[in-house]
């Protein structure tokens, strides 16, 4: 019971603490990127961004801000997503983004690669990366 | 020998690539006990005795990028109703040739139902088996080309798929060991999505030889009459009973809904072996779900129907002895049976899912109903 007391109250501060998801690109990449884009990339249905780069994306490992980002843009749970991608993964129809444990090594990521896309906790975006939206 | 040499081409692709090239493996499992209710019935491979065997599966799938644009995947899978032997069921290479244009070679499956292409990942489906009256052909894969086109048309994803080869190997109709042709295989399978809601149709042709062995009653009884119809001088209709050659067709139709929660899915099929002893399939299942965050509840209805046109009757009315004979065998690959299933599956981990589905199957023709009743566990990894 403690335990479950415990985990609820995390659950309520994780909520509070990542009420924004920041959506990151390379400070070099000029596109504009949408809410729709930012959906169809974090599903595969975008490959690339509207200057014809082939897009990089990067997702987080099923922590809170994954959660986050998952319910506010892609609006799946993350057994849905995992169901979607199976479909694609094992049909060698698509894989999908690579993981990072934390929003440091998105951000590190993000600022070393140009085609990259990545979303952190809004409060710990820095000068390194480019913000595109904040959700 | 055709399976063997295309699964040792794709090690070979893999083993060499692996000093170069990234090799991500995934894999899936489905771990499901079941037992039928009754004693005497035999419902999906399951009698009276618990079995955790039957409708197991284990596979893992070996993707490597040889270079930007290439990519050579094999999927390697243990099926508890074969022993656990690992089988290569996929392999084959992909070349990108743009974001939305891929062609593929090699061993694969075939696109005949909406989830043909992940049938063994129970994990991305909500029943421990997809409807069985609907998803019955005795042949899931070939070995050929398939060109795969995604584009948006709007808000809709539109993917288009045409395949092309051929499939070789024994399967149960009718014998238990039939040895099986399906030459020419070509096919188109359209799929359009727009957000909750997706519809698909598919079409394939083939032209199709199964030899029936002497190793079932009905086995014995289709071959004794194609004999004795040949050695009586009618060969057009000895050969309308061998499935030699044939012309077959398949054709499906299907939608599903994902809206608020509630899950809606519907396929149609009909297949056919012109000019055989095999009548003409015509199935279809309807499925409703309602998801409440880890557990969704589930109601399916499935309906199969086989017969043959009536104008196959009395094919021979100058010799009753055979006229009868031809009226039996066509009568005797009737089918016409009714399913329904109640289940439930439970994401109770990001990766797995607990699901228990009861079915009652109910043969039309017979008046026989089989309870079955089975508990699984599907990952992925």
């Amino acid at each position: 019971m403690k335990k479950l007391i415990l985990a609820s109250m995390l659950t309520m501060c994780s909520t509070i603490a990542f009420a924004e998801v920041a959506v990151i690109v390379n400070p070099a990449n000029a596109n504009a990127v949408s809410q729709d884009d930012i959906k169809k990339i974090y599903l595969g249905k975008s490959k690339s961004f509207a200057d014809g780069t082939k897009v990089n994306p990067v997702n987080q490992n099923g922590n809170a801000v994954a959660d986050e980002f998952n319910d506010k843009l892609v609006g799946k749970s993350g057994s849905q997503l995992n169901a979607y991608w199976s479909k694609l993964v094992f049909t060698g129809k698509g894989t999908p983004p690579g993981k990072l444990d934390n929003d440091q090594a998105v951000i590190d990521f993000v600022a070393a690669n140009a085609d990259a896309i990545g979303y952190i906790d809004s409060a710990k975006a820095s000068d390194k990366v480019k913000v595109v939206g904040k959700y | 020998m055709k399976k063997l040499s295309v699964a040792v081409a794709i090690c070979c692709a893999l083993a060499t690539s692996s000093a170069s090239a990234e090799v991500r493996i995934n894999g899936f499992a489905s771990i499901v006990g079941g037992k039928s209710l009754d004693s005497d019935q035999t419902l999906y491979g399951y009698d009276d005795d618990i079995s955790f065997k039957n409708e197991s599966v284990f596979a893992l799938q070996l993707t490597a990028d040889l270079q930007e644009k290439l990519t050579a995947t094999a999927q390697i899978v243990a099926r508890g109703a074969n022993d656990f032997d690992a089988d290569f069921e996929w392999a084959y290479l992909t070349y990108e040739f743009s974001d939305d244009l891929q062609l593929s070679a090699g061993k694969m499956r075939l696109p005949l139902f909406r989830y043909s292409d992940f049938l063994d990942v129970g994990y991305t489906y909500r029943w421990v088996r997809p409807p069985q009256s609907v998803y019955n052909l005795p042949f899931s894969t070939y070995e050929g080309l398939s060109l795969l086109h995604t584009t948006q048309l709007g808000d809709w994803d539109s993917t288009v798929q045409v395949v092309y080869g051929s499939f070789d190997d024994n399967i149960a109709v009718v014998s238990v060991n039939g040895d099986t042709e399906l030459n020419n295989m070509a096919g188109v399978n359209w799929s359009l999505s727009y957000d909750w809601f997706s519809a698909r149709a598919a079409y394939f042709i083939a032209d199709t030889s199964i030899g029936i062995q002497n190793d079932t009653a009905e086995g014995m009884a289709l071959n004794g009459l194609e004999q004795a119809l040949r050695s009586s001088g009618f060969s057009e209709q000895a050969n309308d009973i061998a499935i030699n050659e044939d012309d077959s067709y398949f054709l499906a139709f299907g939608f599903s809904i994902d809206y608020n929660n509630i899950l809606f899915d519907a396929e149609y099929t009909e297949f056919e072996v012109e000019n055989s002893a095999l009548a003409k399939q015509t199935q279809y299942y309807t499925s409703l779900g309602y998801r409440m965050d880890e557990v969704t509840v589930h109601l399916t209805y499935e309906n199969n129907d086989d017969k043959h046109d009536s104008s196959r009757y009395n094919a021979l009315p100058t010799v009753p002895p055979l006229n009868a004979g031809l009226n039996q065998a066509l009568e005797g690959s009737k089918a016409k049976s009714n399913v329904y299933t109640i289940g439930a599956r439970y994401d109770f981990h990001p990766m797995a899912a607990l699901k228990v589905d009861f079915s009652r199957f109910e043969d039309d023709i017979t008046n026989t109903e089989t309870d079955v009743v089975a508990v699984g566990v599907d990952l992925v990894f």
